[in-house]
């Protein structure tokens, strides 16, 4: 009955506690695990040995790719395909284009933060071993966990419960798949 | 990792000295109130059965929205001469009132973006329903370029407006400040809804978990639905703070482009009292200034009914009311600077474009702007003035008014008396008009109403993350 | 913890007071000389309009650093901003130049006294002759019809007025700042933060209307409201500037180790950033709608810019204010250490003087009427100036951070642990 679980979760009361949590399972080797939290917790990033996010890499592609796009659409419509002379201005100039580009520079940038968010975060996943566990509204509301996936090669189940149980875990429990 | 400074062997010798005088920071969440707490208030308002007053103010909400949708009906079907504008007026309450609206938006991205930007932590129990009201001013606001065509179905499609091939097998005239306005204010609605629904993510997964645990399996789909499976990992948090800050690193420049390509849509002219180059950040100073006004208007109520005292407490109502004085101030820097230029410039039409605001047709619009503008948020120097609610509520109501008068005087006195005394006229408004720009009001409450009833009026993980216990270096409990 | 940093000297506090009299001398020096050119200048240049015109130059590029680092302190006071703290005592130490900025300012208050008065305004000589045979100043109506603000007792009030303003309010902001080392008093963050209320509209219009007086009437016909925001802009730029200077310097030095973290080198970055976009959009605005509106009554002051060596002046200033800084400060590495902020500090200070060269040496012309070259022998005139006047203001600075009794951080201001231990 007992299938391999998916991995253990252990309960936190404080963000002081599972920032040094954080740090005792980076530092013990664990790369498959993650942490709970109600709120973004400051420098837990750090504690985890997480990177830092490659998602404003993805705006500034957007971003440029929106820039261009206005330039070349205006500069297309009103200098190449249908010239017109309007109120005396120039068929092209970076003037008058440079609106409508910023605009289009600051839109595409938001659906490649945004693209690029969900895109790294595997969003959406509406199924997910975590969303089983029992109180997983109190992480979403006031506690923290850890979670360290089976899937991790460290992974055994006496040593990875009695590292969470040093680190002040609680509740230390085995999550289905 | 420690953020402290360096320990090592020499450490300056100055830091032996540091002794700080006691002037402690404002408290953001009084009474130490904790996680739970937090979010047992902010679900609770969405839990419980929808309160009488509610639905009272829906049902009058909606019957002043029915004006708006009467006054566009009617003017769709019989033609834009049910409005007051006549030549030269060809620009009235109609885009006094986009401008209005739109600036009313504003304050909300400020609010979100760029106190985020300078790290105003104060900013998390309004930003949320501050960005709600930006999303539906913009709303409001789109109604009238939209329809102040007459004929919308050229507008909208297969667009006039958006550079898509027509029948006349001709393009968008990019030149023209009112084709900015379109690409504008399309993006600024587009951005805000996308960085409201960001915002939005965590907290709406927890309203999932909630009605799943208490049997609603329905609404904890629905809710479900667009929380995306959030789950409050620390690896999605990291990409999801980057994006958030990316967000309002881009939602900063473009509240900033937007009011001022609506302030081009008049400075680029060459029409006097209108062609001025202060004009673009002098309209953002005076959008803030009015959306502040606004989320005055809408919080303090809230605030009252929903006894939210412990989140807005007496120093967020101060730091609005500083920001309204400051931008107030800004406003009437512009003023002087319009009014010294017009003077210096020696151009005679400049010139006498502000003596006729000041003395002709429109003085009695001009007065009140002055007096509502620049009087009024100096009452908000005064600290015994910032802590009655009542009387902040009141004066925020009237820098809404003043500023639909600024709009009012640059737009209509401008057009009234132009150039040539040949091509002079005046300008009253028709019933249809002063109707549907009421009826504005109602659409806003009428969404502004949904927002509060279906959800959170405020963003639990980040108001968390604000306090005590969201800071693992100051070892307070999340719970107790 | 990372380990000590290498290279550190050793008992630099004891060096302390040697170290930076020298320096202090050596700047004085530098000052002394470059006056010293400037005058020897205006003997045997053979065109005083240039020297003096470069003088000003000089000198308002000092008084643009010292506006906005006043204007700084100001705004760090009305947020109650953390971050800054560990660095606002330097910019304090800065605004003790105006008072000698002051007395470098006499001499161009005097040139309305000399001679016709046109020396560098050309609106303060009645005789002074119009470009093309229009006349001359006293007979031109738009000289007429600004009389009343553009005339020398006007000037010459104004002026007091500013240097008024500046010299009082950086009183009682260093008074407040340095009384607080002593004794602790939460008194002295009230006064500041009073002084900042009221400081910043009165600072506000005195920038402004200097501008006015000392830059934009020297082509009397033009007009623009943004004028003043730009120059507010731009003196924020060469503020945040000079003060990632003052902290490279001091890191090097090594009173500030253990002190600044990677954050505050963030936050100014990141605040330079912003100021960039800022400076930017009003420049843009500025000229884009003089542009598209094309009233030559407008229109002709950047026409004058677009002539000759000008307008490649014009365009380095686009690409060099604008977008140069701007696309390398969007690197996180770049904002956030002193090795990413120092090369591009240089080069906006540097593009700021050539920004305020671009407001207003083209006010110099030739037979025709059109503007003299950027690249020319006035150039020689506006380093002196700005090594004279610099020097003169970097001594202020330092002798102000060697002897005034403050110390190097406000040890008892309320934020400073936040500041000292500052995070994101």
């Amino acid at each position: 009955m007992s299938a391999q679980p998916y991995g253990l979760i252990a309960t936190f009361d404080t963000a002081a506690a599972i920032y040094h949590a954080a740090e005792t399972v980076r530092d013990a080797g664990y790369k498959k695990w993650d942490c709970i939290t109600p709120c973004p917790v400051h420098g837990l990033d750090g504690a985890m040995g997480v990177k830092r996010s490659l998602v404003p890499r993805i705006s500034l592609a957007g971003g440029i790719t929106g820039f261009c796009t206005g330039m070349l659409m205006i500069w297309w419509t009103g200098a190449w395909n249908y010239k017109l002379i309007v109120g005396g201005k120039p068929l092209f100039s970076p003037m008058f284009a440079f609106p409508i580009s910023y605009e289009l520079t600051i839109l595409f940038t938001a659906f490649a933060t945004i693209g690029g968010m969900f895109l790294l975060n595997n969003l959406p996943m509406h199924y997910h071993p975590v969303l089983k566990y029992d109180h997983i509204t109190r992480g979403l509301d006031d506690q923290f966990f850890v979670v360290i996936e089976a899937a991790d090669m460290k992974f055994d189940a006496k040593a990875t419960r009695a590292l969470l149980e040093k680190a002040g875990g609680k509740n230390i429990t085995e999550l289905e798949h | 990792m420690s953020h402290a400074a360096e320990h090592t062997a020499e450490a300056p010798a100055i830091l032996a000295e540091v002794k700080p005088a006691i002037v402690p920071r404002a408290v953001l969440v009084a009474h130490g109130r904790s996680f739970s707490w937090i979010t047992e208030k902010i679900c609770g308002i969405i839990e419980e059965k929808t309160p009488r007053w509610w639905w009272i103010c829906f049902a009058v909400a909606g019957f002043v929205a029915s004006w708006t949708v009467m006054g566009l009906t009617y003017l769709v079907a019989t033609g834009v001469g049910v409005w007051g504008h006549h030549n030269p007026i060809n620009w009235a309450w109609d885009i006094v009132n986009f401008v209005f609206w739109i600036g009313i938006g504003h304050a909300g991205t400020l609010i979100s973006a760029i106190l985020c930007l300078l790290r105003q932590k104060w900013r998390t129990s309004i930003n949320r329903a501050a960005e709600a009201m930006t999303i539906f001013a913009v709303v409001c606001a789109a109604i009238f370029p939209v329809f102040h065509v007459g004929r919308i179905w050229f507008a909208v499609l297969p667009g006039w407006l958006f550079p898509f091939p027509n029948g006349n097998d001709i393009w968008q005239n990019f030149r023209s400040p009112l084709e900015w306005d379109v690409f504008a204010v399309s993006t600024y609605g587009t951005v805000s809804v996308l960085f409201w629904y960001v915002g939005l993510i965590p907290d709406l997964a927890i309203l999932r978990d909630r009605f799943y645990a208490a049997g609603n399996k329905f609404r904890s789909s629905l809710y479900g639905l667009f929380a995306m499976g959030w789950r409050g990992s620390n690896r999605h948090w990291s990409n999801y703070e980057m994006a958030y800050m990316i967000l309002a690193g881009i939602s900063t420049p473009l509240v900033l482009s937007v009011h001022t390509i609506v302030s081009f849509d008049f400075a680029v002219s060459l029409i006097p009292g209108w062609h001025t180059t202060i004009f673009p950040p002098y309209f953002v100073a005076g959008a803030i200034f009015s959306g502040f006004g606004m989320v005055l208007t809408l919080m303090l109520p809230l605030r009252a009914v929903y006894k939210l005292e412990d989140l807005i407490t007496q120093y967020h109502i101060d730091c609005m009311c500083k920001i309204t004085l400051a931008t107030g101030t800004m406003v009437g820097y512009a003023y002087a600077m319009e009014f010294f230029i017009a003077w210096y410039g020696s151009n005679p039409n400049e010139g006498f474009a502000f003596i006729n605001r000041g003395f002709g047709h429109y003085a009695w619009a001009y007065w009140i702007m002055v007096t509502c503008n620049v009087i009024t948020p100096q009452f908000f120097w005064f600290k015994k003035i910032r802590q009655n609610t009542a009387l902040v509520w009141i004066l925020s109501i009237f820098v809404n008014v003043g500023m639909w008068f600024e709009r009012f005087v640059i737009i209509v006195t401008s057009l009234a008396r132009d150039f040539l005394p040949s091509s002079w006229g005046y300008y009253s408004p028709s019933i249809v008009e002063i109707f549907t720009f009421f009826g504005t009001f109602g659409v806003f409450s009428v969404l502004f109403l949904l927002f509060i009833r279906f959800l959170p009026i405020m963003p639990m993980a980040e108001l968390k993350a604000v306090t005590p216990e969201g800071d693992p270096h100051s070892g307070a409990n999340a719970h107790h | 913890m990372s380990a000590p940093a290498a290279n550190i000297p050793a008992a630099n506090a004891t060096h302390l007071p040697a170290a930076s009299a020298t320096r202090a001398n050596c700047a004085l020096y530098a000052g002394i000389a470059g006056l010293a050119a400037t005058v020897i200048g205006l003997a045997v240049s053979g065109n005083v309009h240039a020297v003096a015109m470069s003088y000003l130059v000089g000198i308002s590029y000092w008084t643009t650093i010292a506006i906005g680092m006043l204007m700084l302190v100001l705004i760090h006071h009305i947020f109650d901003a953390g971050w800054s703290v560990v660095i606002r005592r330097q910019f304090e130490h800065g605004l003790a130049a105006f008072k000698w900025l002051f007395v470098l300012f006499l001499p161009l208050v005097a040139t309305a006294f000399i001679g016709g008065g046109d020396t560098v305004w050309p609106w303060m000589n009645p005789a002074h002759e119009l470009l093309h045979g229009h006349g001359t100043v006293a007979t031109d109506i738009l000289y007429q019809k600004k009389g009343a603000f553009l005339n020398v007792p006007m000037f010459v009030g104004a002026t007091l007025v500013f240097f008024a303003v500046w010299i009082w309010l950086s009183a009682r902001l260093r008074k407040a700042s340095f009384a607080q080392d002593t004794d602790g008093s939460a008194k002295w963050t009230t006064m500041n933060r009073k002084t900042a209320a009221f400081g910043i509209p009165m600072n506000a219009l005195a920038l402004t209307f200097a501008a006015i007086f000392w830059m934009k009437s020297l082509e009397y016909h033009w007009f623009s409201t943004m004028f003043g925001v730009w120059y507010f802009a731009n003196c924020i730029r060469a503020a945040l500037a000079f003060g990632v200077f003052i902290m490279v310097w001091l890191t090097a030095r090594g009173d500030y180790r253990g002190i600044l973290n990677k954050n505050h080198w963030h936050c100014i970055g990141t605040l330079g950033h912003a100021f960039v976009i800022f400076w930017a959009y009003v420049t843009f605005s500025q000229y884009f709608l003089i542009w598209n509106a094309n009233v030559p009554e407008e229109t002709f002051w950047y026409n004058l810019r677009e002539h000759g060596d000008w307008y490649y002046i014009g365009m380095l200033i686009l690409f060099g204010h604008f977008f140069v800084p701007f696309l390398y400060l969007l690197s996180f590495r770049r904002k956030s250490t002193a090795s990413g902020l120092l090369p591009i500090s240089i080069w906006i200070a540097g593009i700021i003087l050539v920004d305020l060269c671009y407001n207003i040496l083209p006010a110099l012309k030739d037979a025709h009427g059109d503007p003299l070259p950027f690249f020319s022998l006035n150039l020689l005139w506006v380093a002196a100036s700005v090594i004279g006047v610099g020097g003169i203001c970097v001594w202020a600075y330092l002798r102000s951070f060697a002897t005034s009794g403050a110390k190097l951080i406000p040890v008892r201001d309320p934020r400073i642990t936040e500041s000292l231990t500052y995070h994101e």
